[in-house]
């Protein structure tokens, strides 16, 4: 390995466990968003505002990237795109808030119907975000761009009452399953989009997929068999796949190093070294804490992120959604603390 | 089969139908109380109420999961809408009340709901204001019903400055210690709890009803007098 590996080849490389200098640091987009104000504040691009134009996103999404130090461009910002695309009402929040679905498009899985789309609606954010990636992978021949999806629970959940649809899962196996499915269906059209638009990698986050909500039973039945049919998909485009799995991992362990993924996220809850050394096929992505990230000092964000890349850790990364309040300072440490080698 | 004996049997099979998770059981259950002349204060007590007590440790134990504890509230609801008009007015002691909400900005309420199914399993009188609720409701609620507790969740980064707001709006009110306020949620810790200068943090619903029990606990006497 020579000093001069572009971000994207170091990425690629630790992504087929190829070895590398040092581990590539990233913030994924979605609900790993970058897009914090003092960032906004710098490149005058600013959430929501930003939603209404393909440029400004664009713009926005290489401002997050040259001003905190992570080595991708991440887009979109937020986890609303698949909810909303499929019905669900969005707020779009404000530049401290992100945005959220505010009303379920369904009550229960029996009433739910899941719109089957052909294409990424004309007109949609969707749509404005997927311009977006085409013009950033257009100039960015050297980052990874990487293109953030919410996963088929979560969606579900953002679609279908989340206490019911919760129930259901237990009540209703086979109306959860048929909406799960038509969900997947639809995040895999729009997973196919982002890689027509240029993505080089999907990033899969799926917070309500936890073992902590789900526990073992429901993550197999449900969490581990959608999501692998998902990322089974995405590879078959010969694009890799990155996961974020929220919260304590403890009760779901072996099923989370089943994930087909190329890459797995954890939050800080989780020790990476030691789930490393019990899954050492599993590349792992993480976990600088989000609250040291916010409330510490740039010293305790370096300290902690230098802990990662010695204990192994394969990617660093936030270990969770980072506040919009976080310091950019703060950020800079963690993506020095990695570069350092 | 004694009275006893048919007591026993009917309260037994009232707790069983929420630890099953099952709605229809439960229903069938507090009617055979009711048929059975069983008060139904205690039918709720000893037999659904146990039934989700047991639900409830089951889930701490990771044995149960969210659907599974979610569901078991259903099946005791069930049963109490059963028994709960029958219910002698002599029997009612003055619970504790609590206000409890997802703060504005945050409509993620799976955590928010388990803690309030909690609570209600252990006694407490629970007015739930539902998500992305402003800090002036939260107050405004507190104040008219005469609240103990008031416990604020979000899941998110971004809303946790609204546990503050409301904490500060409490404090402008000069009303902030006629309150204990928890918070509760997986981006906080008890460290942003005493930052903010919060009463207390739970991690789940569990520790927050054993916070809430403690909270309200009357201060033990230090000088007897």
């Amino acid at each position: 390995m020579t000093t001069d590996t572009s971000p994207k080849e170091r990425l690629l490389r630790v992504l087929q466990k190829k070895p590398v200098d040092r581990p590539p640091v990233l913030c994924v987009g979605g609900m790993m968003n970058a897009a914090v104000i003092d960032v906004m504040e710098k490149s005058g691009n600013r959430l929501p505002e930003a939603y209404s134009d393909a440029g400004q996103l664009s713009a926005l999404a290489r401002d997050v990237s040259r001003f905190t130090g992570f080595e991708n461009l991440a887009l979109p910002f937020c986890m609303t795109l698949e909810a909303e695309m499929l019905g669900s009402a969005v707020e779009l929040g404000t530049a401290a808030s992100e945005a959220k679905v505010t009303k379920e498009a369904f009550t229960s899985v029996r009433d739910a119907t899941i719109p089957k789309l052909d294409r990424v609606p004309d007109g949609s954010r969707a749509e404005r975000v997927l311009l977006a990636i085409e013009r950033t992978a257009a100039v960015e021949s050297d980052n990874p761009v990487v293109g953030s999806l919410t996963g088929p629970i979560s969606t579900s959940a953002s679609l279908v009452d989340p206490i019911t649809f919760l129930k259901e899962l237990h009540k209703d196996h086979e109306g959860a399953h048929r909406v799960i499915d038509s969900v997947t269906h639809a995040l895999m059209l729009f997973a196919r989009a982002m890689v027509d638009s240029g993505v080089d990698v999907i990033a899969i986050s799926d917070p309500t997929a936890t073992g902590e909500i789900l526990g073992p039973r429901a993550f197999s039945e449900y969490a581990l068999r959608y999501l692998n049919d998902l990322a089974d998909q995405i590879h078959q485009l010969g694009v890799p796949v990155i996961m974020h799995i929220c919260g304590d991992i403890s009760s779901v362990e072996g099923l989370v190093a089943q994930l087909h993924t190329d890459a797995t996220s954890t939050d800080a809850a989780v020790n990476l070294a030691k789930f490393k050394a019990r899954h050492p096929q599993v590349t792992t992505m993480g976990n600088t804490s989000t609250y040291t990230l916010q409330f510490g000092s740039a010293e305790q964000v370096f300290r902690h992120t230098r802990q990662l890349v010695q204990q192994g850790v394969d990617i660093i990364a936030p270990a969770c959604g980072l506040s919009t309040s976080t310091p950019l300072s703060n950020i800079q440490a963690l993506t020095n603390a990695a570069k350092e080698s | 089969m004694t009275q006893l004996a048919i007591r026993e049997k009917v309260l037994v099979e009232l707790a069983e139908s929420v630890v099953a998770l099952d709605e229809a059981r439960a229903i069938a259950a507090a009617e055979a109380a009711l048929h059975e002349g069983i008060d139904a204060y205690d039918a709720i007590q000893e037999g659904l109420l146990a039934g989700m007590n047991r639900a409830g440790q089951l889930f701490e134990e990771q044995e149960y999961f969210v659907p599974e504890l979610l569901v078991a509230s259903d099946a005791m609801y069930a049963g109490l809408s059963i028994l709960r008009p029958h219910i002698r007015p002599e029997s009612f002691e003055i619970p504790a009340k609590v206000v409890i909400g997802v703060v504005e900005g945050d409509t993620h309420d799976v955590g928010k709901n388990l803690v309030r199914i909690i609570l209600q399993t252990k006694g407490f009188e629970v007015l739930d204001l539902g998500r992305d609720v402003a800090p002036a409701k939260f107050v405004d609620n507190a104040i008219e019903i005469g609240a103990d507790v008031i416990a604020l969740s979000t899941l998110m980064t971004t809303t946790m400055v609204n546990m503050d707001e409301t904490i500060n709006l409490l404090e402008g009110r000069g009303v902030r210690e006629q309150f204990k306020v928890i918070v509760g949620g997986s981006p906080l810790s008890k460290g942003y709890a005493d930052r903010i200068r919060a009463n207390g943090y739970a991690r789940d619903a569990i520790s927050a009803a054993e916070l809430v029990k403690r909270l309200l606990q009357p201060e033990a006497v230090a000088i007897a007098g």
